[in-house]
């Protein structure tokens, strides 16, 4: 059996799936306080009565990490940035104990500037003095050569419980994203893992020793002994759940548009011809970009707990929320409330949604069938528009070919499949061109979800042939190749790689396809001679899911 | 975080799967170091920098700018119509108010792509600030517009076609015509008998640095700018004047790039040359960006700056500060062309145009009326090495009632006369663009 737990911010479903399909499930409010608490009763909730010898994997999907970020609940953490020419280093340090070190590398990977050791060393006295004992090391073009980010690492043994160094967050190219992340992942490390060891430490004393994962961004997993040294793969988890849970529910294979409703959020996302579209670099997270991969989500303040106002005779819904709806017992009349007074929906205590929004309409001299009417389609013309936008950006993205100008596909959806609490409700009022699709098990897809993730990962393998050097920055790869090193060795290369770090780090989930998503081979020429060749080569293993529900 | 002062759009097209051919200039990875350090710097999620997907400019945008023979199709690639594409696309950004400013980093290049084109010469198929400004006049009824090149050839493709146009100054910066490509670019080319001092041609000497790009464009360049009072700035922005370019012989620096940028403050940039793609361009460029949106680029220095960069030599500034005054008296006291007609007649020129990339030689009769209500109605008849002769005829963006009868009499005579295996008519007051192609081609 597979045991998927979700914990949101605001309510933590947890599934239990069979051969037979969903065994049972579980949901309560989240203690954001305890989160600890909070798992082990959905652990043991969703576990009653059942062997849980049975149970042989167990995945989980946290806020942890994100509150933590967003709550500015960090441990003190030294970040150590070293950057060559371009925009001033000045402007990406982050919290009060950034250290800019001299020191340049070149986009083509070589050491331009020796990292100024001596500075170095007077940045790690400062740190002891402040009993830092967190770091992460970054420096400009460090996936193409990780030399001088070693080099503080290094330095650094000695006085630091944990060290982050950038390249070993992602291939990508992005200074001061790899800064941020790197930053993040040592922040939340320390109240990361012991969240982790405790959650450990519950499931053994329940006799529970399936290996657990842990649920990303970008809609797959990671095993809990790899996320140790990567806490920061694990924000905004969340939404990518809900997507893995309709993937799981439903067939699509066309452009669709996902609707995941919930109490103060609509979180939209397209898929193209069935598959979930990933961000172009990574997550933000409170508006600073990070390198955490991530599927492709927008956030509106529409949902079934958003506030009714009306402002100078227009009637408008969300983006707060004050508190429940008037039909959970609120004060304030939200969108369900609309709902009930429309007579969509029958929720909780009707009664208290006509009064809430007969007193907002006697206010504003409406009748309250008007206000609620409003307040609904309202809804329904932030979410289109929203959905509209997110469509125009993504067939305008930029490309960098001509093939990809001239044949590149446009994003025309077909379906909308909407989940959350008022699916079904506003799935009545959304009317349209598209068909509007809600499965079956709707509420409880996000632990769906969670439960069936596999794992996912991605690299990328650079090589200059010229320097007889190739690179696979996150696996920490540096190895001598040939001048005639070619691109479908590189290809055969980043695989093998691959699957060789993916054994060997306790990935538990087996037969998994790596793709190759990006190849490239530019021939390089200095002053009209061919002087070896620029190689580059993605591979990824997409998401995915073990099983699905859908005939 | 940091945030633009001026919101900025960014048209990156560097074309991956174009070259003119493997081991030239012009080929895929030009501006893949360029992307490498401008994704390293963050730069694409700077609020207030966004990056925009070029348009595909149509046959039509090609022809307001060009006469092209055969024609359109058979002296383009889908690259070339990206790549103006892009051109358009910066502009529409900014004169619809999406941003400020843009720079469309674009390949390949444009600048010297004349009127009148039969193919590649100077790795320029067709111009795309031209094709650029001639959509903006007719969309967005614009006139006056300034271009100042700032590519180390002289720009004479652009030169070419607003040669007879007394709303657009063209303001050349490059490395003297007597030591480098094209040749041309002299003192003494300034412009039409109908837009005298609308040319304006700074050739510098080989080993210009900083403090002469920088004197000359605050000793030349902005005071003629004051004084023309353009309502659309463009910087043709090659880079090749860096001190590491292999086809040039300059010494300026992306630091100095990048302050000229700020001094010139355009509305748009395009690039052009620059074949130091990994010495020069990923600096120059990330420059111009951070300068174009009003960010600090004092930190953007090349690594070699301190061992090979040299400033100017005293002979140098002195030709230098001499040229500053026969510079500004072609545009402020042109000298009249003495071969004008008398109203009602032609000025011929006869030109030959060698196409050093496709190696065809093309031989023009080129004939401009002289107007006393507009600029007068332009007649081109070309033949090439490759093509038998062809004419264009064009009715300008001005265009009197008499110029536009003469264009389309010129244009009917011309097709009757059977003479010419393409005819193109270029309306420039009706918007209306005609071709009569002779069976076969």
């Amino acid at each position: 059996m597979l045991l998927g737990i979700d914990v949101g911010g605001t309510h933590t479903d947890a599934v239990l799936i069979g051969d037979r399909g969903i065994e049972s499930t579980f949901k309560a409010k989240t203690d954001t306080q305890n989160l600890l608490h909070t798992v082990t009763t959905a652990l043991k909730e969703v576990t009653s009565g059942i062997d849980v010898k049975k149970i042989t994997n167990i995945n989980l999907s946290t806020t942890l990490s994100t509150n933590a970020i967003i709550e500015n609940k960090l441990e003190k953490t030294a970040l150590f940035i070293s950057s060559g020419p371009g925009i001033d280093p000045e402007n990406f340090k982050i919290g009060s104990n950034t250290y800019i070190i001299d020191g340049s590398i070149n986009h083509r990977g070589s050491e331009v500037l020796k990292l100024d050791s001596s500075s170095l060393d007077k940045s790690i006295k400062n740190c002891s003095k402040e009993k830092i004992k967190v770091f992460a090391a970054v420096t400009k073009f460090s996936t193409r050569n990780s030399i001088q980010e070693s080099a503080i690492a290094e330095s650094l043994k000695g006085h630091a419980d944990f060290i982050t160094e950038g390249h070993n967050l992602s291939s990508q190219l992005s200074f001061p994203r790899r800064a941020a992340t790197a930053y993040y992942n040592s922040a939340v490390w320390r109240i990361y893992s012991n969240f982790l060891a405790s959650i450990m430490k519950a499931l053994k004393g329940m006799g529970i020793d399936a290996p657990v994962n842990i649920l990303k961004a970008d809609g797959g997993t990671m095993p809990a002994e790899v996320s140790k040294n990567l806490p920061v793969e694990s924000i905004l988890s969340g939404p990518a759940a809900s997507i893995m849970g309709i993937i799981a529910l439903s067939k699509i294979t066309e452009d669709s548009v996902i609707l995941d409703i919930g109490g103060t959020t609509t979180d939209i996302a397209v898929f193209a011809s069935g598959a979930p579209l990933m961000e172009r670099d990574g997550i933000s997270l409170g508006g600073i970009p990070t390198l955490v991969r991530s599927l492709q989500n927008r956030s509106i303040g529409i949902g079934g707990d958003s506030v009714i106002t009306v402002v100078n005779g227009e009637v408008r819904t969300g983006p707060e929320r004050r508190g429940a709806n008037a039909a959970e017992g609120g004060e304030y009349p939200a969108l369900v409330d609309a709902l009930n007074v429309a007579g969509i929906i029958l929720h909780q205590n009707k009664d208290k949604s006509v009064e809430a929004i007969k007193n907002l309409a006697e206010k504003n001299g409406m009748a309250p069938s008007a206000i609620a009417d409003a307040a609904i389609a309202y809804s329904v013309k932030k979410i289109t528009d929203e959905t509209n936008k997110l469509l125009s950006e993504i067939n305008q993205k930029p490309v960098y070919t001509i093939h990809e100008m001239i044949y590149g596909k446009k994003i025309v959806p077909k379906k909308i499949y909407i989940i959350g609490g008022p699916a079904a409700a506003l799935a009545k009022v959304m009317k349209g061109d598209t068909d509007i699709i809600v499965p079956e098990n709707y509420s409880v897809a996000n632990a769906i979800g969670a439960a069936l993730a596999r794992t996912t990962f991605e690299t990328e393998l650079f090589s200059d042939t010229g320097k007889e050097k190739m690179v696979i920055p996150n696996l920490g790869i540096e190895e001598k190749v040939s001048r005639r090193y070619s691109l479908s060795e590189a290809e055969h290369d980043v695989i093998a790689y691959t699957r060789k770090y993916l054994e060997n780090s306790g990935y538990n989930d087996k037969n998994l396809n790596i793709d190759i998503v990006e190849s490239s081979s530019f021939r390089m020429i200095d002053d009209y001679y061919a002087s070896g060749n620029d190689i580059r080569v993605k591979c990824q293993i997409r998401p995915g899911v073990i099983m699905n529900f859908h005939k | 975080m940091l945030k633009a002062k001026n919101r900025l759009g960014l048209v990156f097209f560097p074309a991956y799967d174009w070259a003119i051919s493997p081991t030239h200039p012009e080929r895929e990875e030009r501006l893949l170091y360029t992307q490498d350090q401008l994704r390293e710097e963050g730069i694409f999620d700077i609020e207030g920098i966004v990056e925009l997907k070029p348009d595909i400019a149509t046959d039509i945008d090609v022809m307001r700018s060009h006469f092209c023979f055969p024609d359109v199709k058979s002296v383009t690639t889908e690259s070339h119509m990206i790549s103006a594409g892009g051109a358009i696309r910066a502009a529409r950004a900014v004169l619809d108010g999406e941003v400020d400013k843009a720079f469309a980093l674009v390949r390949p290049p444009g600048h010297h792509s004349m009127k009148s084109v039969h193919g590649n010469r100077g790795f320029c198929n067709i111009n795309n600030e031209s094709i650029m400004i001639e959509y903006i006049r007719e969309n967005y009824g614009k006139r006056r517009i300034a271009i100042v090149d700032t590519d180390c050839h002289h720009g004479d493709g652009t030169q070419d076609i607003y040669w007879h146009d007394p709303d657009v100054l063209f303001i050349s910066i490059h490395q003297d015509g007597r030591t480098l490509y094209p040749g041309s670019g002299h003192l003494r080319e300034l412009g039409g008998p109908n837009a005298r001092g609308k040319t304006v041609n700074i050739p510098l000497p080989p080993n210009t640095s900083e403090e002469g790009f920088i004197y000359t464009i605050d000793n030349m360049v902005l005071p003629i700018l004051d004084h023309f009072k353009p309502e659309i700035i463009i910087n043709s922005a090659g880079q090749d004047n860096h001190y590491t370019d292999p086809i040039t012989n300059m010494n300026f620096t992306a630091h100095g790039y990048a302050l000229l940028n700020e001094k010139l403050n355009p509305h748009i940039a395009v690039l052009e040359g620059g074949y130091s793609i990994q010495g020069a361009l990923p600096y120059v460029n990330l420059g111009i960006v951070l300068a174009m949106a009003g960010l600090d680029y004092s930190h953007v220095k090349e690594p070699d700056y301190d061992q090979n960069y040299s400033p100017q030599e005293d002979d140098i500034t002195e030709y230098i500060i001499k040229l500053k005054e026969p510079v500004l008296n072609n545009y402020f006291n042109p000298k009249p062309d003495i071969e004008k007609a008398p109203e009602g007649q032609y000025t011929i020129r006869h030109k030959n145009i060698y196409y050093d990339t496709d190696g065809i030689q093309e031989s023009q009769k080129e004939q401009i009326l002289t107007c006393k209500d507009c600029r007068g109605v332009l007649l081109i008849e070309s033949t090439a090495s490759i093509n038998p002769p062809c004419v264009g005829i064009e009715i300008p963006v001005d265009g009197c009632k008499r110029c536009q009868d003469e264009g389309y009499r010129l244009y009917e005579k011309a097709v009757k006369s059977n003479e010419y295996i393409s005819v193109q008519l270029t309306d420039r007051v009706k918007k209306e663009y005609k071709r009569v192609k002779a069976p076969g081609y």
